[in-house]
């Protein structure tokens, strides 16, 4: 099999669990076709074995598409030539934390891969912010990457939007493929509005028994998901992070998407935050926010609830 | 509580299903997956979900089978399946029950095993499996889809193999296999890292007999890059045979758990290969029912090299086997009639 041309795409957090589901994903195929994938694992020196263990693996499954492999701790060294980088690493809340030094540790963390990113990176880096909170790991990390243009900077609200389809399907009794434009908006939090207002089921639009209920179950999912597993939702989230890059890189002609991209006032909500919208993907890393689709007061009260959390977060974030 | 939840999760799936069926979409076929709760089974479950493992125009029922104690956590990893919106999932039934869980299965992945424990003995993990991988052969005897192929994952694989064929009465045995692909996937990093090359450039390697510190790497034949390749006989006994056998526990050592990713993986590559065939000019390992090629005894599942085409599989006759190679297998074979022997009691 020839395989033409190659990608360099960096982890972060590459020991930890997401990454451990979401490597086997890259590496497939499903996500850049024939594209040969060098990786490049970053995570803290504490996992430096664990990061051995890792590579071992990856080496064990024999993938057809693996270019080469480092790994390491320090960004300036990992994130030279990346492509992609996709950001895993936060973090973690530990009990007893309150959320504003969640907020601020993470804050620290996405300030120095921010500074590395502006030392080293290619100009045109794509960037996946996963770690929570996502949205606002995001736009710190946009903050001391000035270099590299705005919209290259996305943060993942796909795990909420798959859930949202998933539970409409369900709902509706109707297969997945018939539902589009189910759209999260605002932050990948228990404030994120997942709306049907511009949805179809098989080209029509429909209403929900019980949207509210609706709204909640997704807003909840995640904790739903760990009182049942006792542990996090690892392999699906780790799939939506395949699919937004899936989607971001290769294009979506059926259905508007949701993706957490920086905003330029879009819907009144304030420029700059990183906010979920409703994104039409042209292929080839390329996007659009669809900025003008009619909004009900019920909708624009909701943007306006999670606007205020992200606007809050920014602030919090920003006193380091 | 469990048993609505089964039918409800099914029955919703599939009359969604119904308006789905374009042209392009095969017939659903039905996966089981056992000790789906696990580590293994985590990895496996979702790369199988999402189409990688039988195509993407084949859709999919899982049937995920686990223990009575694992139907919360199983009923979590039910819940995420949803959350991955996968199209080609047309339901899901989390089971403990092996009569529903087994109903119709076209494949199965027994990844399921009693693990062994600290101070247990070999000879009490055969045991203890043994009355599992009976019960299971049972059950699948009597409900699961005549043309089903199973592969068994869980150790010791190619025992609990043997086991679960000897209660199949109306399925052909050759589709009862196990798995040594891991081995195989290992054996072929190792030696495209010796040669500088990559490890989709390694052909004709195989792993000959048990999944156990006794497998034997084989790679006589090998070529790299269609080219006859050798790598020298003393980094073949002290360095690379070792690396492969002690692979599983190096990576338990560095990752503090085992190697699920890898095995995963590997279980997957199994069971792909077997529908897809081999590639042209090479050939891959499957622990089969031996019919005494290269001497091994009738009936006991050995890992050959094999060719596959159309859904069966041949072993690669004719292959050298030096007075080198010939030790190994010998030594191979007798664990594995020891093996048998001491679950005697459970064959008839």
């Amino acid at each position: 099999m020839e395989v033409q041309q190659s990608l360099t795409v960096c982890v972060t957090g590459a020991a930890g669990q997401i990454a451990y589901s979401f490597i086997p994903l890259l590496l497939s195929g499903q996500v850049f076709g024939q594209v040969k994938i060098n990786l490049r694992l970053l995570d803290i020196p504490k996992m430096e074995t664990a990061l051995k263990g890792v590579v071992m693996e990856i080496e064990d499954c024999a993938y057809p598409l693996i270019g080469d492999i480092q790994t390491g701790s320090n960004p300036k060294e990992l994130f030279k030539n990346c492509d992609l980088i996709v950001f895993l690493g936060g973090f973690p809340r530990l009990p007893g934390m309150e959320r504003k030094d969640l907020l601020q540790k993470n804050a620290n963390i996405f300030k120095e891969q921010g500074e590395a990113l502006q030392e080293v990176g290619k100009e045109d880096v794509k960037c996946v912010v996963v770690a929570n909170p996502a949205n606002t790991n995001c736009l710190i990390l946009s903050r001391y990457a000035t270099k590299i243009p705005r919209q290259n900077f996305t943060c993942l609200t796909r795990l909420d939007q798959n859930r949202a389809y998933a539970q409409v399907a369900l709902t509706l009794n109707k297969p997945l493929n018939s539902l589009k434009n189910i759209i999260i908006w605002g932050n990948h939090s228990t404030t994120q509005y997942p709306s049907i207002e511009h949805a179809t089921v098989e080209g029509q639009s429909f209403v929900l028994p019980d949207q509210g209920q609706f709204i909640e179950r997704i807003q909840k999912r995640g904790a739903e998901v760990l009182n049942a597993r006792g542990n996090s939702s690892v392999f699906s989230a780790a799939n939506a992070v395949k699919d937004h890059i899936k989607d971001w890189y290769n294009g979506r002609e059926d259905t508007l998407l949701s993706l957490g991209v920086l905003s330029n006032g879009e819907y009144g909500v304030q420029s700059g935050l990183c906010f979920s919208y409703p994104i039409r993907c042209l292929g080839a890393f390329k996007y659009e926010i669809v900025g003008n689709l009619q909004l009900s007061d019920f909708s624009k009260q909701k943007l306006k609830v999670t606007e205020e959390e992200l606007i809050q977060e920014q602030g919090l974030a920003e006193s380091i | 509580m469990q048993k609505y939840l089964q039918k409800a999760l099914t029955n919703q799936f599939t009359r969604a299903s119904i308006a789905h069926f374009g042209q392009s979409l095969k017939p659903p076929v039905r996966v089981a997956i056992t000790g789906a709760a696990g580590q293994i089974g985590y990895s496996l479950i979702f790369r199988v979900a999402s189409g990688e493992m039988l195509g993407p125009n084949q859709p999919i029922i899982l049937h995920l089978i686990d223990l009575p104690f694992a139907m919360t956590a199983l009923n979590g990893v039910a819940m995420e399946i949803q959350d991955c919106a996968f199209p080609l999932v047309q339901g899901i039934v989390a089971t403990d029950n092996q009569t529903v869980g087994f109903k119709d299965v076209n494949y199965a992945l027994l990844v399921g095993a009693k693990p062994r424990g600290p101070g247990m003995e070999r000879g009490d993990l055969l045991k203890d499996n043994g009355k599992i991988f009976t019960e299971t052969g049972k059950y699948i005897n009597d409900h699961a889809s005549r043309d089903i192929k199973v592969v068994v994952v869980g150790n010791p694989c190619n025992t609990n193999c043997l086991i679960l064929a000897n209660q199949i009465k109306d399925i052909p045995k050759e589709n009862f296999t196990a798995m040594t692909r891991l081995d195989h996937n290992r054996a072929q990093y190792q030696l495209a890292d010796k040669l500088g090359v990559h490890s989709s450039d390694i052909r004709k390697i195989a792993i000959f007999g048990n999944h156990s510190p006794t497998m034997v790497p084989y790679i006589d034949q090998m070529t790299a890059k269609n080219h006859k390749a050798t790598v020298d006989q003393q980094w073949v006994t002290q360095t690379f045979i070792p690396s492969v056998q002690q692979r599983g526990a190096e990576i338990i050592k560095a990752r503090k758990l085992s190697s699920a990713a890898s095995a995963g993986n590997a279980a997957m590559n199994h069971i792909t290969t077997w529908v897809n065939g081999t590639p042209e000019g090479d050939y891959t390992s499957m622990a089969i029912p031996s019919d005494g090629s290269y001497g091994v005894p009738k009936g006991l599942i050995f890992s050959f090299p094999v060719t596959v085409k159309n859904g069966k599989y041949s072993i690669v006759q004719g292959l050298p086997i030096s007075p080198f190679y010939q030790g190994l297998l010998d030594k191979t074979i007798k664990e594995l009639v020891d093996e048998r022997n001491a679950v005697d009691h459970l064959l008839k």
